[in-house]
């Protein structure tokens, strides 16, 4: 299922993929396959992603 | 005796020389080990496919030798099951998007890739030029170049390929 939510958090920010797979130290690939659905990201990079864009947990991967 | 230790010198030569080239380019970051938890989760699916076809290609070099007789020298025979493990590793991890590292500049491995593409499929075009390549009806270790090099350049096909399909594919940033 694709993530909308950190997509558009991230667009809201003005942020490219691959700034914020600078920021947290991930892949622009990884980026894009946690928005797009195909890859579950481990709690220590949702974590990350959360803190970079300023979002909790519940507001980015919660359903 | 003499020539086989001389071959035995020659390999362990080119493996250090190798291995030198290998430290060289860590040292240059050209090359580095930095993936994230996708890549080496993706990367530990490639390791089994290429074990897994690893042994099979072991299998069947060793059925082959059974049922036809000596084909090839041990040596080719170990260079061919190799190849056909570590291509299988590397296509899958281009698919996967878990071939190059964080920190490597795709153009510069590539560029590397297509040097040493060129530099073994020429020497293996020469050694098929002169003729040893295959000695009283069995494949001799000289075509491991060739092998090689047509090795390395399915990986280069498949990683153009991938990425020309990709970037069509992915969200315009």
């Amino acid at each position: 299922m694709k993530n909308l939510r950190l997509k558009s958090a991230r667009a809201a920010m003005d942020m490219s993929q691959q700034q914020l797979a600078d920021d947290v130290g991930v892949s622009r690939q990884t980026i894009n396959a946690i928005e797009k659905g195909d890859y579950n990201p481990t709690i220590k990079l949702c974590i990350a992603i959360c803190r970079r864009l300023g979002k909790t947990l519940d507001e980015l991967f919660w359903e | 005796m003499e020539y086989q230790l001389g071959v035995a010198l020659g390999l362990a030569a080119g493996i250090g020389a190798g291995v030198l080239v290998v430290v060289l380019l860590f040292k240059k970051r050209i090359l580095s080990c930095t993936f994230d938890e996708r890549q080496e989760r993706a990367r530990g699916v490639a390791f089994k496919y290429g074990f897994f076809s690893l042994m099979f290609a072991l299998f069947l070099y060793g059925m082959l030798d059974m049922v036809l007789g000596p084909w090839c020298d041990a040596m080719t025979g170990a260079v061919l099951c190799l190849c056909a493990g570590v291509t299988v590793f590397a296509v899958t991890c281009i698919v996967k998007d878990a071939y190059l590292s964080l920190k490597e500049n795709p153009r510069t491995i590539m560029t590397l890739f297509v040097v040493i593409s060129v530099v073994n499929i020429s020497l293996g075009v020469v050694h098929i030029l002169d003729g040893d390549m295959v000695e009283n009806g069995i494949l001799t270790f000289r075509c491991t170049n060739l092998a090689v090099g047509i090795m390395i350049t399915v990986v280069l096909a498949v990683y153009i390929v991938n990425h020309l399909l990709r970037d069509r594919g992915e969200e315009a940033e």
